[in-house]
């Protein structure tokens, strides 16, 4: 691991008699190049430019902007879903085409800094351009690029769970739209009644690819997936496995709907689903298919009793993966641009995502008009004070252990085994993964 | 992952001598002429198929990304251990089965009842004909699977509004345990009809006219020639369509496993190609998924030798 390969060597000797050419402290420590106009092109890795729709045009569109705006700067998009993404970088690596900026998601965090060399932007951006740009960014989201105090991402796009309400059903169903449940034992009573006018009560979509949302369900209740010091995996104890139970409750109650996470959005998007908890990023589909048929209102995540809801947060940070300073330089750039007032601008608004700058959103010169337009996104902003980490698993096998807790997850509220044992097996088989001698 | 289904290629058997009056002469080089015909097949079958079949197995004792960043770790039958020890693994594994076999009537039956009912159409008709059937074959899997999505959807799909309008209730084909597997499986087969169909219309146009014509000429009804002369001289195609669903059966149906239900409700459409994916794959996670991929040789090996013997017995029946 530590040997130097010959190549890196070149660079580094490379950057040294740059760094003497120059002769400034900044750059004896940062390998970064100065700002300049030589021509280079960069490689930016994106999910959502994979995803159909919003996504990609709004980042293609930040793209176009920024290429405008550095027209010495040429950047190739690659688009990769989110869950393919970390592959693709590793068996590019492997293959020896090193992506320039990656935007990868944060539960690849840990893996990526481990084994793909991932060097925090802190020991490649000049301090002082670093605290510059980060100024006015929201402390808890920028943590999130974080392990330990060095940042190796920078955070970009993220979203909390929402609780989205069909308020035309609510009044059909006799339930005041104005006071949306808080609890969820309140969520339950309002999904029977629901129930009981003909349309699905509730759904929360938090049993797939990614354990972000169910994560938030287990600290909300008390639990955690991973004690505090990374060494024990934590998601088959009381807490929460008592959130899962009130799920299946609901579940053979009627009050949660029995479909998929992957129909979900799909359901309330028809009109027959009054409420879903899922990622706000829907926010702007849910608008657009409900014009006209029935009102999309937006609540904060419910809580379990008089427990404070902790929402997590979905999303990404970006990456400079390149080592070589110039295209080191132009990563920098970009990343700026996408991560800008105006940046967050057209993410929020044309995405959905939170911007990461709280300034902006009442600025009328960047998003002020959208968002008396779009009352939707303060229940996701006010979360986006009290956001927790998604913690991602340490080790070669992160990702098989995020899968064993999905499945399990699934087997407890919608199999008919006791949630509990379900629950304690899987956590035993994914001790069995967690690095050894931790 | 289908190492064992590879057709095998067809070696000369024996290497004939012409002139065998030059053979004391010849004696110290007779070898070479038979190694260097041999030598491209040997050579290629060793690069492709068993150099990797044996780096496969030696990283299935490893733990290892791929990354050349890390060394493998020697973690001798952890991998296995890993993978026997999913709670996923049984379900996958019963599942693997029923597609295989709930695949036949599809991959097999149906395009030889196709086949033998349009074999007497020609001409334009005939071509139009076939052309349709083949279609599905043409389009992208993926693009399928987002079809079938949409007809099958619980809430506005056209098949459960066909339902809901003939006063029959609502299925919910992708959603239900017990209706999901069924689901794909159809889908997976659907998309192979036209493939089968057409091996069996060109098996069928193989067929000698005389014998038919013979038959014909002995009172035979359209549907004894059908099931006494057609059918029985088709069977090497049968037979090589049937090895060939049991063999990859389930690897056909992974893109509908993984767009449309991604293994689920409850674990009742993965199979053992779709957990290898899920958990091998995620991280290039190589102990993980070449230790299943040495799992699946070792089952698959069994059928492969089974078929192989089959089409053999075959083969040496219809020379005879």
């Amino acid at each position: 691991m530590t040997e130097i390969t010959r190549r890196d060597a070149l660079v580094l000797a490379g950057s040294t008699l740059a760094a003497t050419a120059i002769g400034t402290e900044a750059f004896a420590q940062a390998k970064i190049a100065p700002p300049n106009t030589n021509p280079v092109t960069i490689s930016y890795y994106n999910y959502n430019l994979a995803s159909a729709g919003a996504g990609a045009d709004a980042t293609r569109e930040l793209i176009a902007e920024f290429m405008a705006q550095y027209p010495h700067i040429k950047v190739e998009g690659v688009p990769v879903p989110s869950g393919q993404v970390l592959a693709r970088v590793q068996a590019d690596l492997v293959a020896g085409r090193v992506p320039d900026v990656a935007q990868l998601v944060f539960s690849d965090l840990d893996f990526a800094v481990r084994n793909l060399g991932v060097k925090p932007l802190q020991d490649i951006v000049p301090a002082d351009e670093w605290a510059a740009h980060t100024a006015g960014m929201v402390p808890a989201g920028l943590k999130l690029g974080a392990i330990g105090d060095k940042a190796y991402g920078l955070a970009y796009v993220f979203s909390t769970p929402v609780l989205f309400y069909n308020a035309t059903l609510f009044k059909a169903a006799g339930l005041d739209p104005d006071a949306p449940p808080k609890t969820w034992s309140e969520v339950k009573a309002a999904a029977l009644k629901i129930k009981a006018s003909g349309k699905d009560g509730m759904y929360p979509s938090i049993y797939s690819e990614f354990d972000w949302l169910l994560q938030s369900i287990f600290l909300s209740n008390g639990g955690r997936v991973m004690s505090e010091d990374r060494t024990r995996i934590m998601f088959g104890e009381k807490e929460s496995v008592e959130a899962l139970e009130i799920m299946r409750d609901m579940l053979k109650a009627g009050a949660h709907a029995n479909i998929r996470d992957a129909e979900s959005g799909d359901a309330f998007m028809s009109g027959n689903l009054g409420m879903i908890l899922i990622t706000s990023v829907y926010q702007r589909a849910f608008l657009a298919a409900a014009q006209d048929k029935f009102e999309v209102r937006a609540a904060m995540m419910p809580t379990f009793g008089v427990k404070p809801a902790k929402p997590t947060n979905s999303g990404s940070a970006l990456f400079i993966m390149s080592k070589d300073p110039a295209k080191q330089r132009a990563a920098w750039e970009l990343m700026k641009f996408m991560t800008s007032r105006r940046g967050y601008t057209v993410i929020t608004s044309k995405i959905g995502y939170l911007p990461l700058r709280l300034d902006i959103v009442d600025d009328p010169a960047y998003l002020g008009e959208w968002t008396k337009a779009n009352p939707l996104v303060r229940p996701n902003l006010a979360q986006l004070e009290r956001l927790n980490q998604w913690v991602a698993y340490p080790g070669a096998n992160y990702k098989q252990i995020s899968r064993i807790l999905v499945s399990a997850a699934n087997e407890a509220v919608f199999g008919e085994g006791d949630v509990g044992k379900v629950m304690r097996e899987a956590q035993e088989r994914a001790q069995a993964l967690m690095p050894k001698g931790s | 992952m289908s190492l064992a289904a590879e057709v095998p290629q067809s070696l000369p058997k024996r290497v004939r001598h012409a002139d065998r009056a030059g053979l004391t002469a010849r004696l110290s080089f007779d070898w070479l002429v038979p190694a260097l015909f041999l030598a491209p097949a040997f050579v290629t079958l060793g690069l492709w198929i068993y150099w990797p079949l044996i780096e496969a197995f030696r990283l299935s004792f490893y733990e290892w990304n791929l990354l050349p960043t890390s060394d493998p770790e020697f973690v001798g039958l952890a991998n296995y251990r890993n993978l026997l020890a999913l709670t996923e693994l049984r379900a996958a594994a019963w599942n693997t089965v029923v597609y295989t076999f709930g695949l036949l009537p599809l991959t097999v039956g149906l395009p030889l009842l196709v086949a033998l009912m349009t074999r007497e159409a020609v001409g334009r008709a005939g071509a139009v004909y076939r052309a349709l059937i083949f279609v599905p074959m043409m389009i992208a899997p993926v693009v399928v699977a987002v079809v079938w999505r949409w007809l099958l959807n619980p809430d506005h799909g056209i098949i459960n509004k066909l339902l809901v309008g003939l006063g029959l209730s609502k299925i919910r084909f992708l959603q239900d345990a017990d209706t999901a597997i069924w689901t794909i499986i159809f889908i997976t087969g659907w998309k192979l009809v036209g493939f089968s169909t057409l091996l069996f219309a060109s098996a069928m146009t193989n067929i000698d006219r005389s014998l038919i014509e013979a038959a014909r000429i002995d009172g035979a009804s359209e549907g004894q020639i059908a099931r006494r002369v057609i059918v029985p001289l088709v069977m090497p195609t049968t037979i090589f369509l049937g090895v060939l669903t049991v063999l990859h059966g389930a690897q056909w149906s992974f893109v509908y496993v993984n767009v449309l239900t991604q293994g689920g409700p409850l674990n009742s459409t993965t199979n053992l190609y779709y957990l290898l994916w899920e958990y091998g794959f995620g991280t290039f996670a190589i102990g993980w998924s070449t230790a299943a991929g040495m799992l699946l040789f070792a089952v698959f090996s069994v059928f492969a030798v089974a078929g192989l013997k089959l089409m053999n017995r075959q083969d040496a029946h219809v020379a005879r």
